[in-house]
């Protein structure tokens, strides 16, 4: 479903599993901003995400911006249905780029 | 994925209404009798929602909520508070509590199942 | 069909709730008891029955419970006196409602226009009490839905051109706390989807800060959203009530004039561009309306700063271009989403009335095996015993079966006593933590319901009378915080519940000397330390000296003990001074259906327990002792045939079946040994209460009925008997029990 993009970097995808719910958000934002100490580009897969709740969602669109800022990005590799949901909900999927093929991300940030 | 709600009355044929009218919505639904009776089966089981009566017997409504509150598993879990008209300081106490939704008694089905969507979809 | 099994419960409980409430109308007045509590009591019943009537759609009742719930709230806030005038005048209420009620069992739910009315004059007079204006009654329904002010504006006419077709825009920024409490935005969002469709939505982020500020559990969104809806605007607000204090909501109704965009725009805390970006960006208005409206609007108010204009039209365009592709995007996934919904639960939920209902029944299939059992035997049938022997062990099976679906653990009853420590230790300045250990072992549901309260006695007994002051624990040597301990274990065919505690232990002195006081018994007895400290189950004995509110209530230690001993179970208690005390209860696993031995009496059918059997023997005693030698033991013993007068002359052999319970062996001499079956106990009647040994009857396979011994009281009866003559003797088979 997701496309996956092959543009891979040396790390492996940070693979989130699980609740992405209020209970976990400070664990969450700590998993989502670790790897962010080494590279400014995180691939993330969402597949393995049973629930996304609005805590979850800020957390994704926060490690995004901080990538961003560092002139990286975030990049969702792969998403289950329960992300998907939030997102169509959302109209965000061309935010994270998860369906919109081939064009880069939509420019937000001045 | 199916979404669990607890109903904490000491009514029992209210629970069974509410259960009926929640599980013909698609939730799965657990029943408590007081608040004693809820936390005892709350036994870290995932729950998605927690509708409570304010008055009952062993453990009102109130110490049930803040109980909950106070627990790490359910500290975020929407609560629905059923209140009576009069109780208005009844209504604060609840939203100082942590019970930020309130539907007032008596109320229909459709009335409750409104309430519950808006808090947690099915 | 499960509607009308709801109102059946309704129709019972609302009964009970009568009857509870006359019971307390009647005992207002009596000095002795709580009266707050007692009003609490006779609200809680209108307010039960009004509550589940409204569920049900009986108007009728909700109508007149609402006039008689409306007064007790007075009188429970003290400013309406419960005299003796008003307690008539509710008992005639509570007549009512119970006629109410009737006519719903006997009508069903459409009944009731001709009783209702007979109401009247007793509403009447309730509302003579509530003196407050008669209009502050029909509460919140009568108040006419506030009239927005903000509406009118948007309403009228269009001066100038309306923007953005037909949608509505929604702009909500949501309250940093909405999350910690439950109410989750995307909730919302999914509701407001059952009123229409979110055409276009924009999430904003801009108030969240840099992630070494950001609190994860903080919210910090916002959205602007175009709605397409038949919907009122009240409908879309009340979408948001429960998060109305905690969240900024601005809707704006179809056909708006842009001007209303704009002022929306400048109202709002993001930065004008961002926002004009959003509003386009969810299709609420065109780039071109947007950027031509805000171009008038800066000229119109007298800040002409060039600096915002340019950025803002440069935005939009290239906003407007880049729209398409994301609408396009959200649509197609829109479809992928509802393929995949819902993985089903593996296990089910049985209402516990179902499971007592195939309980009976297994029991009426074990009664109607065993029948048949008896014929083929008699019949002389070899392949119809065979056939018959199979059917007795599939019924076995069901019956393990059935009984294991009711079976839960004790855990969840335990974990509820963590509070019940904390509180309570609190309220009396201890510091005591609770130990939980055997959470796994399993237990009837039936007789887990009923040892809560027994349970959180002795809990509490621990708390209050068992762990000593910190002061007083510090000078023993002891660690400052005391220790409850809850266990539990299975023990042959009984569950073991062992509340114990790190206290100072009974005085045994001090509970001789009170016994004394009360007369329970008489000066200068010598008593074993076991009966010493089992006189403290004796009604009416109390060691606290100072009543305190946890346990001191006047239900004692022998209250407990009744109620134990009501679910066929024993409780006896262990201590020792400066160490510890601890309370052991011993419960049957269930109690529907039991293994049971028969053995008969001349012409009369017993049936004991099989799993309190440890063995048969042949009597070997000498005429006259009640004791026997078993390998080395003192065994002692009773005579079924004497205790029970039976008629008859024993049996030229009799057997003794040793009995074993609570780590003490006693025998019973019978005449037959017949054999094992299963055994569906029937209670006794109240008329039986009082018979001892006895703890319920079953039905053979031959139609007769048997009773059941009651193996607990069978044991100590033995033990006592034989005491006065061999107290010695009965040390050592104390001692030779393990």
């Amino acid at each position: 479903m997701a496309t996956e993009r092959k543009r891979k970097k040396s790390a492996p995808p940070l693979c989130i599993e699980g609740e992405m719910s209020i209970y976990r958000a400070r664990e969450l934002k700590q998993t989502l901003h670790a790897p962010l100490e080494k590279t400014a580009t995180i691939e993330v897969d969402l597949s393995a995400v049973t629930e996304l709740d609005t805590a979850g969602l800020q957390l994704l669109l926060l490690a995004k911006r901080s990538a961003q800022a560092r002139q990286g990005d975030l990049r969702i590799v792969a998403h289950s249905p329960a992300v998907g949901e939030v997102f169509a909900l959302l109209q965000l999927d061309g935010h994270f780029g998860v369906s919109a093929p081939a064009s880069s991300d939509t420019p937000q940030r001045h | 994925m199916s979404r669990t709600i607890m109903i904490v009355d000491d009514s029992a044929s209210l629970r069974q209404v509410v259960a009926i009218a929640l599980k013909g919505a698609g939730y799965a639904v657990i029943e408590g009798c007081d608040g004693q009776d809820a936390l005892a089966r709350l036994n870290g089981q995932k729950v998605h929602l927690i509708i409570s009566d304010v008055n009952m017997p062993n453990m009102d409504g109130l110490s049930f909520v803040r109980a909950v509150k106070q627990m790490p598993d359910y500290k975020f879990t929407p609560v629905i508070m059923l209140t009576t008209e009069f109780t208005d300081k009844k209504k604060q106490e609840g939203q100082a509590a942590g019970a930020k939704a309130w539907i007032v008694k008596p109320f229909k089905p459709e009335q409750l199942l409104g309430a519950v969507q808006k808090l947690c979809p099915s | 069909m499960e509607l009308d099994q709801a109102l059946q419960t309704f129709i019972a409980e609302s009964r009970e709730q009568l009857e509870d409430m006359e019971n307390a109308l009647l005992a207002v007045g009596r000095e002795e008891e709580d009266e707050s509590e007692k009003v609490n009591a006779i609200f809680r019943a209108a307010h039960t029955i009004k509550g589940s009537s409204g569920l049900f759609g009986l108007d009728h009742v909700v109508a007149f419970t609402h006039v008689v719930e409306s007064v007790l709230d007075r009188v429970r806030d003290g400013e309406i006196l419960l005299v003796d005038d008003l307690v008539s005048l509710l008992l005639s209420c509570r007549d009512h409602m119970g006629m109410l009620i009737d006519a719903v069992a006997n009508e069903g739910a459409d009944a009731g226009g001709g009783i209702a009315e007979q109401g009247a004059p007793l509403v009447a007079r309730l509302r003579g009490y509530l003196d407050a204006p008669q209009s502050a009654d029909p509460p919140a329904a009568a108040a006419p839905a506030a009239a927005p002010a903000g509406d009118a504006a948007a309403e009228d006419p269009a001066d100038d051109e309306p923007a953005g077709a037909d949608r509505w825009h929604i702009s909500l920024r949501f309250g940093p706390n909405v999350l910690r409490d439950g109410m989750d935005p995307l909730s919302f969002l999914r509701y407001l989807g059952r009123l229409g469709a979110i055409t276009g939505i924009a999430t904003l982020s801009d108030a969240m800060p840099d992630a070494a500020e950001m609190d994860p559990e903080a919210c910090y969104l916002g959205f602007e959203i175009a709605f397409e809806s038949d919907a009122d605007k009240a409908a879309i607000e009340s979408v948001f009530e429960f998060v109305r204090d905690d969240c900024s909501i601005r809707i704006l109704p179809p056909h708006s004039r842009v001007s209303e965009y704009v002022r929306l725009i400048r109202e709002l805390p993001e930065e004008t561009a961002r926002l004009g970006e959003m509003l386009v960006r969810c299709g609420t208005v065109t780039a071109g309306e947007l950027e031509a409206a805000l171009d008038t609007q800066t000229v119109q108010s007298a800040q002409p700063s060039e600096a915002p204009r340019q950025p803002i039209g440069a935005i939009l365009v290239e906003q407007g271009s880049v729209q398409p592709a994301v609408v396009e995007a959200a649509l197609a996934r829109q479809k992928q989403v509802n393929e995949l919904k819902g993985q089903e639960s593996r296990s089910i939920r049985i209402d516990a009335d179902k499971l007592d209902q195939l309980i009976n029944q297994v029991g009426e299939l074990i009664i109607a095996g065993a029948s048949v059992n008896l014929i083929a035997q008699r019949a002389h049938n070899v392949e119809l015993q065979e056939r018959a022997s199979t059917l007795s062990s599939l019924v076995e099976s069901v019956r393990d079966s059935a009984l294991q679906l009711r079976m839960v653990r004790i855990g969840a009853t335990f974990s509820r006593f963590q509070r019940v420590v904390h509180d309570a230790a609190r309220e009396i300045g201890k510091d005591i933590r609770l130990a939980v250990s055997g959470e796994d072992t399993e237990l009837d549901k039936t007789v887990v319901e009923k040892i809560a309260d027994p349970i959180t006695h002795l809990v509490r007994n621990a708390i209050d009378h068992g762990i000593e002051p910190a002061e007083q624990r510090a000078a023993s040597g002891k660690p400052a915080q005391g220790t409850v301990r809850l266990n539990a274990y299975h023990d042959s065919g009984s569950i073991v519940i062992e509340v114990s505690d790190d206290g100072g232990g009974l005085k045994r002195d001090r509970i001789l000397a009170k016994a004394i006081e009360r007369g329970l018994v008489e000066p200068g007895r010598s008593l074993a330390d076991g009966e010493i400290l089992d006189l403290v189950f004796e009604p009416g004995f109390s060691t606290a000296e100072a009543v305190t509110s946890l346990s001191g209530r006047g239900v004692g230690m022998d209250v407990v003990k009744r109620n134990i001993a009501a679910l066929r179970g024993s409780v006896s208690i262990a201590s020792e001074e400066g160490v510890g005390t601890t309370v052991t209860v011993r419960l049957p696993l269930t109690l529907a259906i039991i293994d049971g031995f028969q053995v008969e009496i001349g012409k009369t059918a017993f049936v004991v327990p099989l799993d309190m059997i440890e063995e048969c023997v042949e009597l070997s005693a000498e005429p006259g002792h009640d004791y026997t030698n078993l390998r080395g033991q003192v065994l002692p013993f009773i005579r079924l045939r004497d205790l029970f007068k039976v008629e008859g002359k024993p049996a030229r052999r009799e057997n003794i079946v040793v009995l074993k319970y609570a780590g003490q062996k006693a025998g019973l001499v019978v005449d037959t040994l017949v054999g094992e079956f299963q055994t569906v106990i029937k209670p006794m009647g109240k008329l039986f209460g009082q018979v001892r040994c006895i703890s319920g009857s079953t039905i053979l396979g031959s139609g007769d009925v048997a009773l059941i011994l009651d193996v607990p009281s069978l044991v100590q009866q033995a033990i006592q008997q034989g005491a006065p003559q061999v107290s010695s003797k009965q040390a050592a088979v104390a001692a030779s029990a393990c």
